[in-house]
């Protein structure tokens, strides 16, 4: 027999050697592997984070929201600059105005997108713009933060449930207007228990219209015996609200809900004072919490004001919790003013996008992708100078929700919100679960 | 409420009379459409504001009332300017050039106030507050919109006495009326086009700043009153007193009580009877 034949025992013997040999490999390989992970980190670019801004500079938003807005995020980008940055990379803030209508911000957000190759868009305030510019996130693959716009139709579906996301780069970073609705009506509930009538006035937009849609059904669900004694809807920028009050006193409601913002809620607001209508019914105000600061002592106290959120310069209180302290004060020393619920928004958008980029570089070990950055901004959960902002797998941020009454005390020149009556609500009492409409949500309440 | 009502379309028909008699005025005698209009408003408004602002601490009410007149002055010096260099070159050119260069100031001018007062709104309703409140049959009314009424009314007869009674008026209405046969006639065209200019930028601002007290100066401020005022100038006829006067009660009646009884509706029906007034009277009810 010149030719060895394998028997069982040496077949097992060498097959047992070849086991110990391809073992010793794979623990040299599983060894050796990190190293070669390591070797292939990622780069984390040389040049600034190229970061759009785009938030109105001009018009009648541009005051009460744009700007307060904007210099947010100058003040953030510094401080964060300050810190080395968003993994040593500097931002370079970029400004846009958003001011020139929906056709004009299209254009603007193609050119951030494609030409300008920005890293990320934080921006808009109005609804009309949000819902044009968030679908280039996808069209055109660029990662869009919508920091401050508030209909409730931007991430929601036309049925319950819908499927979420609804866009893969597009993003808000906040609550949108279900929470102060919502939130308004319980606490008229709790307050005001005795009412019978209300009314409405709100902007004849979207924003308004959807305003007192959802607080409507909150109220039908939770007051039901309170009756609708009318609604007005004067065009936005209007400066002579007279005829709406004169009528809204002829209606008598005990309870006017008003979404009114920036010029027209003081121009109404002053207007309602001189003739009479403050003494006679209520206002429920759903986002009227920079007012008070902008229109002075002058500003009428017994106002149910909401918000936005828990975006309020006294609260979180600052012995409890330390960032609201440090963003009030800086923004004072910076800006002369203390902070309104739009500042809060942008420190939002650009703390949920440092946050998710960091946590999406600790795992892909370097600069990541948009798309990288997009799947770790979903459940991430941050503490921002108001508490804390949760984004969900709907890419919409999710809130608790302050309202109190305005009340005049002798800290400040202002009527600030009475301590003794503020309530928040947490998040999960005024926003909709993921996939329901929020209006299906509240009909779907027990009363 | 019907006294109230009554009173509210008096109020905003004083308004809208203030700013469409100057729109009328420069319409008239100049032929030109000032798209600009509701910007020397605006300056107007943002001026008396800043002025009432620095004044407010203490300051009596008839200390601020004449501080209003600085926002007239400044609108009727930016007129100057902009007829000077702006619309001047222009006389010769055809009605497009004009609309777009009144169109350009538009804009120039709202870059203008954010230069100067910032992009931040300005409060000023010390006057409005500090006038307070008459009863009128058992209903609170602000005393400041029955002294904007009256306002309204002293300017509309002086602006008619002025047109009627003076010698620079009768040749601004002959300009008006015929404008080659006044050149013919030796009358100074182009001094007395920069005179009317600057008048009715005075209204605007005139009324820029009685608005003030009643709601803040802001950003692109003078867009809603430049369309009313279209609506009043049309409705009216063009170049006419009266018909500015008989149409911004149209309008000022019509949005009250629209908004009291048909609120949802109310824009709709102040259309309506403007397109109705120029089906059945296309140069408008006192056009000529």
């Amino acid at each position: 027999m010149t030719k060895k034949e394998i028997g069982r025992r040496d077949f097992l013997k060498k097959a047992g050697a070849a086991g110990v040999a391809l073992g010793s490999a794979g623990i040299a390989g599983g060894y050796i592997t990190p190293r070669k992970v390591a070797a292939q980190k990622r780069a984390i670019p040389k040049g600034p984070i190229r970061m759009a801004a785009v938030s109105f500079l001009t018009g009648a938003a541009a005051s009460p929201f744009g700007i307060p807005g904007m210099n947010t995020y100058q003040m953030m980008a510094e401080q964060y600059n300050k810190q080395g940055g968003i993994l040593g990379r500097k931002i370079e803030l970029l400004s846009y105005d958003e001011a020139g209508g929906v056709d004009a911000q299209v254009k603007l957000s193609r050119k951030l997108i494609l030409d300008d190759q920005v890293d990320v868009t934080l921006g808009y305030i109005s609804s009309a713009n949000c819902k044009a510019v968030l679908p280039l996130s996808d069209e055109l693959g660029g990662l869009i933060m919508a920091y401050d716009c508030g209909t409730h139709e931007l991430m929601e579906g036309t049925t319950s449930p819908y499927k979420t996301p609804k866009y893969s780069l597009g993003f808000r970073t906040k609550a949108h207007l279900g929470i102060d609705n919502i939130g308004l009506a319980l606490y008229i509930k709790k307050y005001f228990p005795d009412i019978k009538t209300m009314g409405g006035i709100n902007q004849d937009y979207a924003w308004g219209r959807e305003s007192w849609l959802i607080f409507e059904t909150a109220m039908k669900k939770l007051m039901p015996h309170v009756k609708v004694v009318g609604t007005w809807w004067p065009p936005l920028g209007t400066t002579d609200f007279t005829a709406h009050i004169s009528a809204l006193m002829g209606a008598k409601p005990d309870i006017v809900h008003s979404s009114l913002w920036g010029g027209d809620a003081v121009t109404f607001s002053k207007q309602a004072q001189g003739m009479g209508l403050i003494e006679r019914s209520r206002m429920a105000w759903s986002r009227g919490e920079p007012y008070p600061q902008e229109v002075g002592k002058e500003y009428p106290e017994e106002q149910i004001i909401c918000c936005a959120g828990t975006h309020y310069f006294l609260y979180p209180p600052h012995d409890k919790w330390p960032l609201n302290k440090y963003f009030v004060e800086e923004y004072r020393k910076r800006y002369g003013k203390y902070p309104t619920y739009p500042c809060y928004h942008a420190y939002q958008a650009i703390a949920v996008y440092k946050q998710a980029v960091e946590k999406a570089g600790a795992l892909v070990g370097g600069w990541p992708t948009i798309e990288e950055i997009s799947k770790a901004v979903v459940g991430l959960s941050i503490q921002t100078p108001s508490g804390h902002l949760m984004i969900r797998e709907d890419h919409n941020g999710i809130e608790d929700v302050l309202v109190g009454v305005s009340k005049m005390t002798p800290d400040f020149p202002f009527p600030i919100l009475d301590p003794q009556r503020m309530e928040v609500y947490p998040a999960h009492m005024v926003n909709a679960p993921v996939g329901i409409r929020t209006v299906d949500w509240i009909n779907s309440w027990q009363s | 409420m019907w006294p109230i009502y009554i009173l509210n379309g008096l109020y905003f028909a004083a308004f809208i009379f203030l700013i469409s008699l100057g729109l009328n005025i420069i319409l008239g005698v100049m032929g030109l459409l000032n798209l600009a209009h509701g910007s020397l408003y605006a300056i107007g408004a943002f001026m008396a504001a800043w002025t009432i602002t620095r004044l407010a601490e203490g300051a009596s009410i008839f200390i601020l009332l004449p501080a209003l007149l600085t926002g007239t002055a400044l609108a009727a010096l930016f007129g100057l300017f902009m007829e000077y260099f702006l619309i001047r070159p222009m006389y010769k050119r055809a009605l497009e050039y004009q609309l777009l260069i009144t169109f350009g100031a538009l804009m120039l001018f709202e870059d203008v106030i954010k230069m100067i007062w910032g992009g931040e709104a300005i409060y000023a309703s010390t006057p409005f507050v500090l006038l307070g409140r008459v009863n009128i049959l058992g209903n609170p009314y602000p005393a400041y919109f029955l002294l904007v009424m009256l306002l309204a009314l002293v300017v509309g007869v002086l602006i008619w006495l002025f047109m009627a009674k003076t010698r620079i008026g009768v040749m601004l209405r002959a300009i008006s009326l015929d404008r080659e046969m006044a050149t013919a006639m030796g009358l100074k065209i182009n001094r007395l086009g920069t005179f009317s200019f600057v008048l009715g930028a005075a209204l605007a601002g005139f009324s820029g700043a009685l608005v003030v007290p009643t709601t803040p100066a802001l950003l692109g401020f003078g867009m809603e009153p430049l369309i009313l005022a279209f609506i009043v100038v049309v409705m009216g006829g063009l170049g006419s007193l009266k018909g500015a006067l008989i149409g911004s009660l149209v309008v000022g009646q019509t949005r009250s009580l629209g908004i009291a009884f048909f609120p949802e509706i109310e824009l709709a029906v102040m259309f309506l009877i403007a397109a109705a007034i120029l089906v059945a009277k296309p140069e408008g009810l006192f056009g000529r």
